[in-house]
């Protein structure tokens, strides 16, 4: 059988006529949502298929005592990998293609708001999973789990370069997740139908939008303690080195900081598929669709909240977990008000047990468990004793694997058919499931006994105490049920693609607006669409009998649709906010105590003013130069571009020389703490300044051709808010840096 | 001391918070006469007069950074929500004070307050004068009620709307936690009037360091965690009712195209 | 019937330390976990109840017949199911705090034992004694013991399940716990945060013993130990000396005095080698000699090729130091 034309002629649908000679590159140059959006979701089954493997090999090393499968290097690497890929390679991609097929869909939108920048996300997904692959050919795969705590994964004891390419991978995964974010939003904010109000926006979407905010505030906290990591292990630097000063704990904070926010960043998705997929099936709309709107936003608010919790038993001391322990437990009540809403929604309904609905009743009840155990650790007392034991890992694959991979399932069986025009198999469908269900159960209910029963987790082999072996064996056999499911879900997937039955429009009978278009979507989406008075179009239309109340449209907000190049440049500065954050807080924190040694008395204080008063000028004539641009005085809004640049060249120019006088006099990044975050903390203001700088001189050029002398020049506007930002940005790091010490 | 002694005998007539009570009590009724609303207003006053005149005001005089943050809190947030709640809903604060109608004068009185306040030689002064802590408590009342006129003014057309409050409300959280950050993880006192405190005036230094434990790194560190984590959780409840104000929106506004009707053409799309 | 009842109860507490708490630091958090796992049972029940309900009640869905009544909310209903729970947290909020109190006590000014955290075993020193041990820990049953826990190099996590909770060592801030055995007896400990490559096995035991049995116990730690006798373990000292074994190893009484490895002044008392992978037999210790790699891979301590004849001497040696 020839791969190509098979796969041509079933795509083909996909392609017009003149992309049907071309598919391979009109896949890959594509900006078109729906396609990236299965991008996204291939490469993270391509993921899943290594990941998978390495679960596999966990499991049948763990399957008797003292067993020799793999030696201690081997399994660690493979649990580091395992727990990175499934997270940002696996759970992110496939969700993120899930939403960036759906969602501008659902809103009735042709596209994400910034098609060229989802295709720059996408391709940072292989980018960074090729990458942290490398490793295994420069020395040696990480070897330090998913949360790589100092100072194991500093150079002392990781000396290879496989953290390294941990680090640079997640940065370059963590700026694709932060570019999707910024798009979900944007896209949200200015490209609904008319008639598609905040309020009226269906449950996955507006679940979406409020996780875009998660992602664009969470990952950036990632990115700073990566390059801090880096920093440390590549120039020498002392953030996390207990021996140099530097503060273990300070990388855990930062950590949790972004990993406890992480969890939510993929749990939110999940939620969002079965608050769409239950009603559905139940043929009745959400319970309390308010309450669980809401819901989602105190959840998001609390889970920036409350990373302490994972850090019970590093001895932050008594106060600190208490705190924590109150704002952890809290969370169970917005996320039970979701699990009783979608219970609740069920009943009264004409359940239709279909292969997506069975998927999501199980998640329900999976993370039922989950969300319960959860609670036991964010009670300090038994996170004391369950706390690293396989008690923890059952509880965190009831939530990634029982709630999140099922709902993924659920949500690929449920809009399958919408993007590629087939139905998938019932049957199948329901082997895949039983087997599974069965599989995840068997595999991780045992594992909180043997939590309990002592097992530290991430031990490559155990003693052969009682009931240790019978248990993992148990578990070990869960596991090839999973495997066999995971085959048959693959298969299924391929066949379906092949030869599933056509599905029509809406082989559901669903309410939202995706179901309103064909069966692959045309490129633009929508040939036209319905009225949208309520939360489901595609119910008022059908029954015009009995319609849903109207949502009525209230306050300005509700309709607000600001001009998509300013809102993402305010969502990007947000982001970025969250970045400098860190490294301010950072540098707060490592100079509160006065350092011996070289400190700030090494810094030339008037000159930096000198410099930075030029910085502070450029915000002014930047102005200066939109005001001009927009009274369409183009001469003038050039020279006052010059001059921006200027200014903001000779900053640059103050700060080099700034440098090149301390490594003169011996301070560089590894010299001691107050180098190390000066450098980094002054470095990276510079750097921003200098992609500024380049914005800019792209402005300018654009300016200078032809083609714009008459129109508008709609990039000058972001990029001054830019250019604001770090202005700003400056004015702080300077007072921290220069100014506080003067006055202490 | 014992505890007990302790709570029964610190309590102090603050007269000028009592004396300011009574006459807003006055004030409220005479311009207002008694209405359903005024129980607000009895809450917020007993808060008030409760915070200056409580044993806790004799711990925050002093003896506990984390008492003074208490004190801080509720008179930043508790005491001007209350007041605000208790006006009429027809009272407008009108158009023409400009400064106090803007959001972002609003945001930077409530988070300027805890910031501003938290310097290190305005906390101590606060602690040391009367006349500081005076005027912290006055500023302290008014830069809340500035901050929450955004959130809470009587009529609804005053107040930002929703999800404009609900940002207003998150990006206020996350300044104060960012402050809340620093004070407990930081390895220097933040206030270091309370980590050597200058006279034991009531002799119940022993009391809190030995009897409840509380050394002056833990009373910092309390002090953060009390901005970063309780402060932002009456954020939170506001958000909450915020959400609630934007999902419960009555607003029977009749929406415009009822009639089925093709809204966009893929050819009219450019 | 009971007998079966009483060995089942038995082998559970047998298998499932957490749930066989031997101090009451442990049996505080025990207790505590029982009133969670209620109210759990009873939540987790209470969602299946609607669940199944819901599942079993209703009729199905058959095609093409009208859809149900579409009920959208009820406002009371949701704020009874976000007021109870709301309720149940505070309550656990408040057992948590009290259960804190019980299972750890703030520290006294002066630890006990101090414990420090080594890739891959465990260091302890007797603050009152000066006994440095490894990997096996006495303690005198039923008396609170405050340990001190610091670590050399990496986070370690150290954690028995019967005896107390579990704390991290972290290096450059130590950590604080009570230990105490309420009955005699060795529990296994384990390091559980992960450390590196031989994670896995950074096994200790607490040894729980009367008072006395303890006070010859420590008495004995602080004995020097004797010059070899026989012609063999005289050669193995030497050959200890004056190989490298001195740059990481102490033998009390001996030139031996480097602090980096385990101190093996009594290592022939200690029941394992390499903090749990083998017992503590002369066939082991002979293998261990002759490669500790192969014994425990990525130990730190390397292959020195020893011949077969320095193998003896030098076991022949160890096993001496009782």
């Amino acid at each position: 059988m020839n791969g190509d034309t098979t796969v041509t002629g079933t795509v083909s649908h996909l392609l017009t006529p003149e992309e049907r000679q071309h598919w391979k590159l009109s896949w890959l140059s594509t900006v078109d949502h729906k396609r990236i959006g299965v991008l996204y979701m291939v490469t993270g089954l391509v993921f899943f298929v290594f990941a998978g493997i390495e679960a596999l090999l966990i499991r049948l090393q763990l399957m008797v005592p003292n067993n020799t499968l793999l030696g201690p290097d081997t399994y660690n690497w493979m649990f580091t990998m395992h727990g990175t890929t499934m997270i940002f390679l696996v759970a992110m991609p496939v969700l993120f293609g899930i939403m960036n097929y759906i969602l501008p869909l659902q809103i009735g939108a042709r596209d994400m708001a910034f098609p060229r920048l989802n295709a720059l996300g996408v391709w940072l997904v292989p980018f960074g999973g090729i990458l942290l692959h490398f490793s295994f050919l420069a020395g040696g795969p990480p070897m330090v789990g998913w949360f790589a705590y100092t100072p194991l994964s500093e150079t002392p004891y990781s000396s290879q370069l496989g953290v390294d390419y941990w680090a640079v991978s997640l940065l370059v995964l963590g700026i694709g997740s932060v570019s999707a974010g910024i798009n979900f939003i944007v896209t949200v904010l200015t490209q609904r139908a008319p008639g598609m109000t905040l309020r009226r926006l269906p449950l996955f979407s507006w679940m979406i939008f409020m996780n875009a905010f998660l992602v664009i505030l969470a990952l950036p906290i990632l990115n700073a303690g990566l390059v801090m990591l880096l920093i440390d292990r590549l120039l020498g630097g002392r953030f996390f080195l207990p021996f140099g000063g530097g503060s273990a704990i300070m990388w855990q904070h930062i950590f949790w900081a972004f990993g406890h926010p992480e969890v939510y960043i993929v749990a939110i998705p999940a939620f969002a598929i079965l608050s769409e997929v239950i009603p559905v099936f139940s043929r009745k709309p959400i319970f309390g669709h308010e309450f669980v709107a809401a819901s989602t936003v105190v959840i998001v608010i609390l889970s920036l909240l409350v990373w302490a919790h994972h850090m019970f038993t590093v001895g932050l001391g008594r106060a600190v977990d208490l705190f924590f322990v109150a704002a952890s437990v809290l969370i169970a009540v917005p996320t039970g008000v979701k699990l009783f809403n979608w219970s609740a929604t069920m009943v009264g309904g004409r359940v239709r047990f279909t292969t997506p609905m069975l998927f999501c009743v199980a998640a329900l009840l999976q993370f039922l468990l989950g969300g319960l155990t959860g609670v036991s650790h964010a009670l300090a007392p038994l996170d004391w004793q369950t706390k690293n034991s396989y008690y923890l890992v059952a509880h965190f694959h009831n939530v990634f694997v029982g709630l999140i991979v099922f709902a993924i399932l659920g949500g690929i069986y449920y809009w399958f058919p919408k993007m590629s025009g087939r139905m998938m198999s019932e049957r199948i469908g329901k082997w895949t499931f039983w087997l599974m269900t069965i599989g995840f159960n068997l595999t991780f209910m045992i594992q909180h006994v043997l939590g309990l029963a002592g097992m530290p987790r991430r031990t490559y082999t155990y003693p052969d105490l009682p009931g240790w072996g019978w248990m993992n064996m148990v578990s070990t056999i869960g596991a090839l049920f999973m495997t066999a499911a995971s085959i048959l879900f693959v298969w299924d997937l391929v066949r379906s693609l092949l030869r599933g039955k056509p599905a029509g429009d809406n082989p559901w009978n669903a309410w939202t607006l995706e179901w309103a278009t064909t069966s692959p979507p045309p490129h633009e989406n929508f040939d036209a669409l319905p009225p949208i008075r309520s939360r489901r179009p595609l119910w008022d239309y059908e029954n015009p009998d009995r319609p849903d109340p109207v949502v009525p449209v209230g306050g300005a907000l509700d309709t607000f649709r600001p001009g998509k190049n300013a809102a993402g440049m305010i969502t990007f500065i947000i982001s970025e906010a969250g970045f400098f954050g860190v490294l301010i807080l950072a540098y707060l924190f490592y100079n509160a105590t006065t350092q011996s040694g070289a400190g700030a008395r090494e810094l030339d204080v008037l000159k930096t003013t000198i410099f930075s008063i030029c910085l502070f000028a450029s915000s002014f004539t930047i102005w200066r130069s939109e005001v001009a641009e927009r009274r369409n005085n183009h001469g003038k809004m050039k020279v006052w571009l010059v001059a921006t640049i200027l200014l903001g060249g000779i900053f640059i120019v103050g700060q080099g020389l700034e440098y090149w006088t301390l490594f003169q006099r011996g301070v560089t990044v590894g010299l001691d703490l107050f180098a190390t975050t000066f450098f980094t903390l002054t470095g990276f203001h510079g750097l921003h300044v200098c992609v500024g700088l380049i914005a800019l001189m792209i402005v300018l050029g654009v300016g200078f051709t032809r083609t714009f002398k008459k129109r508008h020049l709609p990039a000058l506007g972001p990029v001054g808010l830019y250019w604001h930002f770090v202005d700003v940005v400056w004015l702080l790091v300077f007072s921290i840096v220069y100014l506080w010490p003067l006055i202490r | 001391m014992t505890t007990q002694q302790f709570l029964t005998s610190a309590w102090t007539w603050n007269f000028a918070a009592l004396v300011s009570s009574g006459v807003a009590l006055v004030a409220y009724v005479w311009a207002f006469g008694v209405n359903r609303r005024i129980v607000y207003l009895l809450a917020g006053l007993t808060v008030f007069v409760f915070t200056l005149c409580s044993p806790l005001n004799a711990l925050a005089a002093g003896y506990l950074f984390s008492a003074h943050m208490l004190q801080h809190i509720v008179l930043l947030l508790i005491v001007p929500a209350l007041l605000l709640m208790s006006l009429p809903r027809w009272v407008s604060f009108g158009r023409r004070s400009l400064a106090i109608s803007n959001p972002f004068i609003g945001w930077i009185s409530g988070v300027g307050a805890m910031w501003l306040w938290h310097a290190r030689p305005l906390c101590n002064a606060a602690v040391s004068s009367q006349f500081v802590n005076a005027a912290q408590i006055c500023s302290l009342v008014l830069l809340g009620t500035v901050f929450w006129r955004q959130i809470l003014a009587p009529r609804e057309d005053e107040r930002m709307s929703p999800p404009g409050a609900v940002l207003y409300l998150f990006s206020a959280c996350v300044a104060c936690s960012i402050l809340g950050i620093l004070i407990t993880f930081s390895p220097v006192s933040v206030c270091p009037i309370y980590a050597q405190p200058l006279a034991d005036r009531l002799g119940v230094l022993s009391l809190v360091q030995s009897n409840w434990g509380i050394t002056p790194d833990k009373d910092q560190q309390i002090g953060g965690l009390l901005m970063w984590v309780p402060m932002c959780l009456v954020y939170l409840v506001a958000i909450i009712a915020q959400l609630a104000r934007w999902f419960a929106h009555p607003v029977a506004s009749v929406v415009a195209s009822v009639h089925p009707q093709h809204v966009r053409s893929r050819s009219g799309m450019d | 019937m009971n007998l079966h009842l009483v060995s089942a109860a038995s082998c559970i507490a047998d298998v499932i330390k957490v749930f066989n708490p031997q101090s009451p630091q442990a049996r505080a958090i025990f207790d505590f976990a029982i009133v969670v796992i209620v109210v759990m049972v009873m939540i987790f029940a209470v969602v299946v109840g609607i669940v199944t309900y819901a599942l079993l009640r209703f009729p199905r869905w058959r095609e093409g017949e009208r859809d149900p009544e579409q009920g959208a909310g009820h406002k009371t209903i949701e704020i009874v199911w976000t007021a109870i729970p709301l309720l149940i947290v505070i309550i656990l909020f408040v057992l948590a705090a009290r259960t804190m109190g019980i299972s750890d006590p703030p520290p006294p000014p002066n630890p006990d034992i101090m414990i420090i955290g080594h890739q891959w075993w465990w260091e302890a020193r007797y603050t009152d004694s000066g006994a440095i041990v490894a990997n096996e820990i006495h303690i005198p049953v039923g008396k609170p013991l405050a340990l001190r826990l610091d670590a050399a190099d990496v986070l370690h996590e150290f954690w028995v399940p019967e005896l107390s909770r579990k704390m991290t060592t972290v290096p450059g801030h130590p950590n604080h716990i009570w230990i105490q055995a309420e009955k005699p007896g060795t529990y296994l400990g384990f390091c559980s945060e992960f450390c590196g490559t031989q994670h896995a096995w950074m096994h200790f035991l607490i040894v729980a013993e009367p008072q006395d049995e303890f006070q010859k116990w420590v008495q004995a730690q602080l004995v020097a130990a004797p010059s070899p006798s026989t012609y063999n373990a005289q050669k193995g000292l030497a050959l200890f000396q004056q190989m490298s074994c001195v740059n990481c190893h102490a033998i009390k009484g001996t030139t031996a005095s480097s602090q980096v490895g385990p101190d093996l002044t009594h290592f022939a008392t200690r029941r394992q080698i390499g903090a749990g992978i083998v017992d503590n037999t002369p066939e082991n210790l002979r293998r261990w000699l002759r490669d500790p790699q192969q014994v425990k891979v990525g130990v730190k301590m390397p292959n020195f090729k020893f011949t077969d004849e320095q193998v003896t001497e030098l076991a022949d040696y160890i096993e001496t130091l009782k």
